[in-house]
This record gives C-alpha cells, structure tokens and sequence, in this order.
C-alpha cells in the first residue's frame, strides 16, 4: 500500500438531507481529500468541537467528486454522534480526517472482468463509487441490494444510468423479490455457473451488517467469485493509532487485523467473520 | 522560547510527549502529523514476546472519556528492535519504548536487549497496564512489587529510567516512593482507571475483556491531582498525563508539579494536538512573561 498523505481538512458542509428512515446524506467541500479519496476508502468525522461526542465518527464515502472537491457521506442516525450530524447548518465548517484505510486501487479494478456488488441496508451507499469506478473501467456491474422494506430502499436509478444491473430484495416483498440479498446472489451464482465464466474474472465486494457478511462469505467460499468485505467496526482513532477497531484473522498466527488501516476491506478469505 | 526540559537526564526540547498506547510506533501517525512536534515519544507497550491483544470489542466512548482494554498487542520487543526503532530514529526525536512483563526476570531481559540499542532514550516501565492477566498493574500496586520490577530493569539500564504509575491504588505517593527507591529518575502518571460498561440490550459488559482503562477529559481531575501529590512526596521529575486535550490542560499539570506532560486520547480525536499544545503553551508564557518553566512549574502547590 502506497504511503498517502492524511489531510486533517476544515470541510464545509454543503448540503444535509434526508433520504429516508432514519437515513441521512451529507455533501461536504473537502477538496484535498476528494482528489486523494479512492473507492471504499473512510474519513473521520469530529462532528462538533466538543467533549460530546469526544472521538471522532468514522463515514465511509457514498460519494467522490475530485472535480467538484467534495465527498458524500451518507449515515443512519444510532446515537448522539449521527445526530449531531442531522442538525449541521449549511456553511459551517466540521473537521475531516481523511482519506484513511485501504480503499480499493486501480489494480483491483483491472483485474476485474465482472463486478458483483453485494449491499445490505446502509451498506448500499458506500458502493457507488466502486461502481462509478468499475464502469469507468467499462467492467459488467450487477449490484445485489437487500434491505428490510421499501420504505429504507435508496435512490438506485443513479446506478441504472451508468449502466449497473441492480437487482433488490426485500425482507417483506415490498420492493423486488421478498427475500435476502443471499437469495438474489444464489441467482447470480447459478447464472455465473452455466455461462461457464471460469475464464473470466469475476470479483464481488459485500458491505453490509456481520451476518449477511458471513452468508455471503459462505454462499461464495465453493464458487470461482472472489470476494472482498469492507467491514466496521467500533474505531477511536480511525488512523491506526490505537489497535481497537480490530477483527479477528482466519490464521491464528496473525491474531487481529486492524479495520482502520488494514481494512476496511478485506479479502473475505482473510477475516473471521463469525462474531459472537 | 526555551521549553526545554530535563526529565531525570532525558532532555527534551518542548515539554510534551507521545504517551504509550496512543502513537503505535509512529508509522501511523506520520501520515498525518509531524512526528518533531513532540519532544519525545513514547511507543506502544512491548513485551518480550508478541502478543496478539484481546478479543473485540476493544474501545468504547463514555461522557468525555475512552474506554479501552487492547491487551498490549505489540510485536514483541526483538521485532521492535529490528523494524520499528530504526525507523522511528530518523525524527530525531528522543524514543522513551514502554516495557511490560509478566515476571521481574523478563523486565530484566527487556532491559538488557534494549541496552543494546542506541537509539532508545529512556524506558518506560509499565507497572500499570490494567488489561493484561498477568503482570501488569500487579507490578504497581504495592510499592514491594513496584520496587522490585524497577530493580529489574535498574539492573542492566543506564540510561534514564521512567515509572509509569497507576491510580488504581490508595496510596499513589508510597508506590512512586517506592520507584525512588528502586531508582527510577523520573515518574509518569497517570495510567488509566479501570473501569467498564454494560449494554443493557444486550445485557452484557460492552468491552471483550469486560474491563477496560479510562482515559481523556473525564479522569483529568484525578490524573490532575495525583500529579499534585506525587510532586511534592518526590525529588524525581513527574511527567504528568492523563485527558490533556489543550494548552490549558497541559499548564494545569506544570502548576501541579508536572515538569512535562504526555498526551494519549487527544491524539486519537487529533493530529496536530501536540502543536497547538506547544504553542499555547509557548504564548502562555510570553504574555505572562514567564522565562523558564521551572518557575512556574509546581506554583500551585502552596
């Protein structure tokens, strides 16, 4: 990994909006970290000047405009902090630590005949850019998103417009098939094996909550699908000070991975995702 | 101006340090602050062999506090030697590696295999590591146990010698008197307090290892005041810590008695805290006309 820089930008807030449910969005001006930002990558957030919240709140990146010098963040409100967020006034200014962790890199992106990109809930914002990106790359992109109710369903047609295949799954039936985003992904997994795409390379990047991470993760583990997982986890630092934001690695000898700054993605191979 | 300071041999050029635990061994931090803000650095706690840590969950915010239980994941201290230190020596600045053991025999041996590397400064003897088994704050909860693991490391070190204390104890005083004793020449303190959290949805203890350290703005009173007692109970510089978030924070522990001040959780919300800090302090004492900071250090004793 590249040695980058860590900007510690005065942003200003642009927008704040609501999508839906408790689902808010955020466009930030942070120029040095949009042009730096890649796809998955996460800033920090100090969300007031303040002893409350104390730490910062890690975002991940829902949208990188390098030309325009903003970012997107986009977050469910669960607790003081995601709150605070909801009542940013346009103009002012927020502190934002930022690009940190791995992101996905141009290599990721070469490589990849046919993207996969498998979404639970808020999970869904963070993998527009990977999308921007794959179809960039003219790469073939079928997004898979799962999500309670229509109702917490975001926005897809952006994604439609550049051309993905979005497929949706709800838990009660009503948007797309009534079901999980597993049930859609068994789907692209049979289409996968009969079209024989042993030669093509096909990659698939999963972020959502822990359980669908580890279904997916079994659901692919017998099928020629790489699979990438960006995880989170609860962080102090967001900069790979601390070693608190950690996960467990499948081998033993390596103990724990930092989410932070060895993640947030990971080969699926690499990680236990099997917690508690 | 001259922030100089001498901690027990240990010159530094501006009174605040990296604490242990907060700064890794500076590779992270590098990225996104300049490590020569500080006068020193102190690294993660290292133990003789790797150790992997505790299970997650490792941290949580409390009110103006951080609740963390880590486990002194380090690579153990030959890995230390050989990849991180060198590293690290090019700053410039002054490397003060924190040591914890389990037994007084594997300080010893940390003490020798350090003494062989020139470009560590001073040790730091952790006898107050609140989320380890064994060892740990064991080592400096009784002032014959603090003695001895001093002792240990005294043994085979020449260079300056630093114990970082706990407040978990009832007597702070004895056991710093106790690290005198043993010859220590300077004293950091504070570690942090132990304490926990419950998820009442869950309702189980939020932390893996269910107890944790506090640290940051929440136990700066305490840390404030065993800095006062310590100083005075002491011939030994005391370098003070614990939830100093700015200038102010950092003036408060002189005026305790603190000869410098390391900051932890502030680095953790902030990059350039060891700047601001240097340079609030800086224009503190030039609006006070303040020459010297041994003239103020201590003043609120009285």
């Amino acid at each position: 990994m590249s040695e980058v820089e860590i900007f510690d930008a005065n942003a200003r807030v642009i927008s704040v909006s609501k999508c839906q449910g408790n689902v808010y969005k955020a466009i930030l001006g942070a120029p040095e970290v949009a042009s730096h930002a890649k796809p998955m990558q996460f800033v920090d957030i100090l969300v007031r000047e303040s002893f409350d919240p104390l730490l910062r709140r890690p975002f991940s990146l829902s949208g990188i405009e390098p030309s325009e010098g903003t970012i997107e963040i986009t977050w469910a409100v669960v607790g003081k902090g995601t709150e605070v967020m909801t009542r940013w006034q346009t103009n002012q200014r927020v502190r934002v630590l930022g690009p940190l962790g791995n992101g996905l890199d141009g290599e990721f992106f070469e490589v990849a005949d046919r993207l996969i990109l498998i979404a639970g809930g808020t999970g869904f914002a963070p993998l527009f850019p990977v999308a921007k990106t794959a179809r960039h790359f003219d790469i073939d992109t079928t997004v898979l998103y799962g999500a309670k109710s229509l109702d917490l369903i975001m926005d897809t047609q952006p994604l439609e417009r550049i051309g993905c295949k979005v497929h949706i799954a709800t838990e009660d039936g009503s948007q797309g098939r009534k079901g999980l985003v597993t049930d859609l992904l068994r789907t692209e997994i049979d289409i996968s094996t009969n079209k024989k795409e042993d030669k093509r390379q096909v990659l698939s990047v999963a972020c959502g909550p822990q359980p669908m991470l580890a279904a997916v993760k079994s659901q692919l583990s017998d099928t020629n699908i790489s699979l990438y997982v960006s995880l989170e986890q609860r962080m102090a630092c967001g900069y790979g000070l601390c070693q608190g934001c950690v996960v467990k690695s499948t081998q033993p000898e390596d103990g724990y991975y930092r989410v932070c700054t060895d993640g947030p993605v990971f080969p699926a191979s690499k990680v236990d995702l099997e917690r508690e | 101006m001259d922030l100089s300071v001498d901690l027990g041999g240990l010159v530094i050029d501006k009174p605040v340090i990296a604490a242990s635990g907060t700064f890794g061994y500076g590779r992270e931090y590098s990225r996104a602050g300049s490590i020569d803000w500080f006068g020193g650095v102190t690294v993660k706690g290292t133990t003789l062999m790797p150790r992997h840590g505790n299970p997650p969950l490792r941290v949580y915010e409390t009110s103006a506090g951080l609740l963390n239980s880590i486990g002194l994941q380090n690579p153990g201290a030959r890995a230390v030697i050989e990849c991180e230190i060198p590293w690290l020596s090019q700053f410039g600045v002054p490397i003060i590696v924190n040591i914890s053991a389990d037994s007084y025999s594997e300080f010893s041996e940390l003490a020798r295999m350090f003494a062989d590397c020139p470009e560590v400064s001073a040790l730091e003897v952790n006898v107050s590591c609140p989320n380890v088994d064994s060892g740990g704050m064991a080592f400096g909860t009784s002032p014959g146990a603090c003695y001895r693991a001093t002792k240990a490391v005294r043994r085979y070190w020449s260079k300056p010698l630093i114990v970082k204390l706990t407040p978990n104890v009832t007597n702070i005083s004895e056991i710093a008197k106790a690290a005198v004793e043993a010859g220590a020449d300077s004293l950091s303190l504070i570690n942090t307090l132990v304490g926990m959290a419950i998820d009442v949805d869950a309702k189980r203890p939020v932390l893996g290892n269910i107890t944790g350290g506090l640290s940051g703005p929440c136990i700066k009173p305490v840390a404030l005041r065993c800095v006062w007692e310590v100083s005075q109970a002491v011939p030994i510089p005391v370098i003070g810590m614990g939830g100093i978030f700015s200038a102010r924070d950092a003036l408060e522990f002189i005026m305790a008695g603190a000869s410098a001040v390391a900051i932890g959780t502030a680095l953790l919300v902030d990059p350039y805290a060891p700047k601001t800090i240097v340079e609030g302090i800086s224009s503190y004492c030039e609006s006070h006309e303040i020459d010297s900071l041994s003239s103020i250090r201590g003043i609120a004793w009285k």
